[in-house]
């Protein structure tokens, strides 16, 4: 076996736990039962990957066949590093195929086309996603199957999540998607977070919603049999703040996002320190929020009366517009709006 | 404005009315429930609030409130903040023996001392109990309930030859001589 399927080996069997190894190694393919049955995973890790070195040579399993493992404990097992969201923009409706083997060859013969070494693995799940993933070489280099990309893209949606992508290789794999999926141009979307599923609810807006209405609806929290001896005073004022929560935020459970970033560059505002506030260049500052369920923080911020009510659209506006990066920027004259996107 | 006021009203038989003041809605809905489940006895009636003035519209259906709790959660600003303004709102015969602090929080390294600080000296000031508890743990929560409700019983008038004016000197707080040179 050579080197580099060695090192990648003995890099996956260190960085899966072993449950999860188990359980993506029964769904390979490449081992018997036997050989399957043989491997004894109460072993300390480098004892099973001696073992596991051996089996593969037995079956003269090569670094294409080993990538297949990584890809399946990716696609099993998604919330692994960090996602960015793209979107293909100027599509028209005909153009997005829905077909997966057109797009796979378009999409190789594009990238192969711009660039020589690079190693690239598709495959299509049931849930219709197409998950890609490319190891990327350098002029006279093989391609790196250690650092590798990984792109998850829904045939007929436009939207398109990266994980680990270099900034260098930015521009290529945007023209072989823009190519081999009929669009224009790919556009940042700045949302970014470690669940892929609440990355797709929330740019194809799949949660569950509340929409603003007259009416205020009963909530269901205040009908399960209240007791008779509490009372809250400001009954109607905690309605009010959890009604409008909810239009914000949307009802039951959240999509798990973990930062938001705020870049300020506006000019300094307050009276008395004449110094900052006669600046001409902008005051800069990031303002992150981080979190382990930051909408789910940032809801209860609103409806236990942390945050003020209405709610600032700064805030809102990372459910209503799916993005949670901002640079924040002076109204110019004229009509530039002042939240405006920027790149990463 | 509308000052709350304590002997507005007639008192009702075998009752006792606490008003909880707090911007926590948890803790205060967990405190509530109990101790609404550990008094037996006589009826405990809970009023929940998260800050003073209360709403005029609810002044007919509200009985007269014999123990006012001032819920201060120390890991934020905002919660001693609103307390100190809801201190403005409250009639001064409560601070005969009708108002405690219950002070949650307390033992987060986070915390900066100063916020502690002037609580105790707002305390001292109003000559109030401070009672300290720990809202995370159900245990904390029980016995937080229970020590309201020590209090509650004696200032409502349940405990014979006790009032509540004669228990709030003794278990009012002292500054500690340190904090008192500052000044």
């Amino acid at each position: 076996m050579e080197d580099v399927a060695k090192e990648l080996l003995s890099r996956l069997v260190r960085r899966i736990p072993l449950v999860r190894l188990r359980h993506v190694l029964g769904r390979w393919e490449r081992l018997s039962k036997t050989q399957l049955l043989s491997l004894d995973f109460t072993q300390p890790k480098w004892a099973l990957c001696e073992n596991l070195l051996s089996l593969c040579e037995e079956n003269e399993i090569a670094v294409k066949d080993l990538t297949e493992i990584e890809m399946l404990y990716r696609s099993e097992y998604p919330d692994q590093g960090v996602w960015h969201v793209f979107q293909l923009v100027d599509t028209s409706e005909e153009s997005l195929s829905s077909d997966f083997m057109h797009f796979r060859d378009q999409f190789k013969a594009n990238l192969k086309d711009l660039i020589n070494h690079v190693s690239i693995k598709m495959k299509k799940l049931e849930d219709e996603s197409v998950w890609i993933r490319i190891a990327w070489g350098g002029n006279f280099s093989r391609p790196n199957h250690l650092k590798p990309t990984y792109v998850v893209h829904h045939l007929q949606t436009p939207y398109v999540f990266v994980s680990s992508l270099a900034n260098k290789h930015k521009p290529l794999l945007f023209q072989a998607l823009a190519l081999s999926a009929h669009c224009g141009s790919v556009k940042d979307v700045n949302l970014s977070g470690r669940c892929l599923t609440a990355l797709r609810d929330l740019s194809m807006r799949q949660y569950k919603q509340v929409f603003p209405s007259r009416h205020q609806k009963r909530l269901e929290e205040r009908d399960l049999l209240p007791n008779p001896s509490i009372e809250n005073e400001h009954i109607k004022l905690a309605e009010y703040k959890q009604q409008v929560a909810s239009e914000v935020f949307g009802d039951g459970v959240l999509p798990k996002l973990e930062t938001a970033v705020y870049k300020l560059e506006t000019k300094y505002r307050e009276h008395g320190s004449e110094n900052l506030a006669r600046r001409d260049e902008p005051f800069r500052g990031v303002v992150k929020f981080s979190s382990s369920n930051l909408l789910e923080s940032l809801k209860y911020c609103v409806s236990s009366g942390m945050a003020s009510t209405p709610v600032t659209p700064l805030l809102s506006s990372i459910t209503h517009k799916g993005r949670n990066y901002f640079v924040i920027k002076d109204k110019q004259h004229g009509s530039v709006p002042n939240t405006s996107a920027s790149k990463f | 404005m509308s000052l709350l006021r304590p002997f507005s009203k007639l008192p009702e038989l075998n009752m006792a009315n606490v008003l909880l003041v707090g911007n926590d809605d948890t803790f205060q809905h967990v405190l509530a429930d109990a101790i609404v489940k550990q008094e037996n006895n006589v009826n405990v009636n809970v009023r929940l609030a998260r800050t003073l003035p209360l709403p005029a519209e609810n002044e007919d259906s509200r009985p007269r409130i014999d123990l006012v709790v001032l819920i201060v959660n120390l890991r934020s600003e905002l919660s001693l903040s609103s307390t100190e303004t809801s201190l403005k709102h409250l009639d001064t015969g409560f601070f005969l023996g009708k108002v405690c602090f219950l002070v949650t929080g307390a033992r987060c390294t986070s915390v900066p001392h100063e916020r502690l600080a002037s609580l105790r000296k707002i305390a001292v000031s109003l000559h109030c109990p401070l009672l300290f508890t720990e809202d995370q743990t159900a245990k904390g929560i029980s016995a937080a309930a229970g020590r309201v409700l020590n209090i509650l019983r004696v200032s409502a008038g349940l405990v014979p030859l006790a009032t509540g004016l004669g228990l709030s000197t003794l278990i009012r707080c002292s500054l500690p001589p340190d904090l008192d040179c500052q000044d």
